[in-house]
């Protein structure tokens, strides 16, 4: 990019504008790693609960979400307190990106209680809302495979009416493949494609 | 007839740092520099020609004892760069759509 000293002209300007926001957003692009962590607990997990269920291994065979705890919940810290201490510049997406996460986390530990006080499964409600967060991610992003996850679990969480209790923690396992984990990858793939640190 | 276009913001390096600022809000002046390939000295110029018209904010300030130049759009520079992107749509309106491609 060379730079004079010369006034632009209107098409000059736009083009300016666009080439560098182009830049700043490439730098911004969130890359997989959340998707991937999350992803890999929420199969893990659900597919444990599963099996420890419908094989009455365990008085209490949701014991297998304390994986997001005990794994999920320091791995995040660790890797967004490196990430603070190295960055170079802030981004009004990332801290949208934050707080969106922030509001799914907030509303899930609220509906897994009342479902469940309630009597019913909690993972249609967590599918919808994970839906509606993965849904807007992918748009704030501009990145596809997150649109068409968000798509997936908010069918999963209507055929879950279709299913049994215990078959809805493998409803959630899969449609969390395709929701977090295909997306995750393919995101980590754009990155190393594009080959933009981030600042 | 469309607006005049801001002259602050028709120079390529400073609507380039505009630019950047208004996606990022904040960034190191090693990051611009690299975002924007100019060089320090005529980063820091034009840095400084944004700073005077309010448009941006210059904090210099230490990180693990290494000097630190943060630089950090204001609402006035939004505000700016707001009316210039507006003023350049009136004019590309103006003309009928030309230079949208």
């Amino acid at each position: 990019m060379e730079h004079s000293e010369k006034a632009l002209s209107p098409q000059e300007s736009l083009r300016v504008i666009r080439e560098t926001i182009d830049v700043a957003k490439r730098s911004f692009q969130e890359n997989g790693f959340h998707f991937l962590l999350w992803g890999w607990l929420v199969v893990i997990a659900s597919t444990a609960h599963w099996y420890l269920l419908s094989n009455q291994l365990h008085p209490n065979p949701e014991i297998a979400w304390a994986l997001m705890v005990v794994v999920g919940m320091p791995a995040a810290f660790i890797r967004e307190w490196f990430y603070a201490k190295k960055k170079r510049s802030s981004n009004l997406v990332h801290r949208w990106y934050g707080l969106l996460w922030l509001g799914y986390g907030i509303s899930m530990a609220i509906s897994i209680p009342l479902a469940v006080r309630a009597g019913f499964s909690p993972v249609p409600f967590i599918l919808v809302l994970t839906g509606f967060a993965t849904f807007v991610s992918g748009v704030m992003m501009g990145f596809k495979p997150l649109i068409f996850g968000a798509v997936v679990f908010w069918a999963a969480a209507l055929w879950c009416m279709f299913l049994s209790n215990e078959q809805h923690l493998l409803m959630q396992a899969a449609s969390t493949v395709f929701g977090y984990l295909i997306p995750g990858y393919l995101l980590n793939h754009e990155m190393r494609k594009s080959n933009v640190p981030r600042t | 007839m469309y607006q005049e276009l801001n002259p602050l913001l028709l120079s390529q390096l400073r609507l380039a740092i505009m630019s950047y600022l208004m996606v990022a809000q904040e960034a190191e002046f090693n990051v611009l520099k690299e975002k924007t390939e100019a060089t320090a000295g005529n980063l820091s110029a034009q840095l400084s020609k944004l700073q005077e018209a309010g448009y941006i904010a210059v904090e210099k300030t230490f990180r693990n004892n290494y000097p630190l130049t943060l630089c950090r759009i204001t609402p006035q520079g939004i505000a700016a760069f707001e009316d210039f992107y507006r003023d350049l749509k009136t004019y590309f309106d103006a003309e009928g759509g030309q230079g949208r491609n």
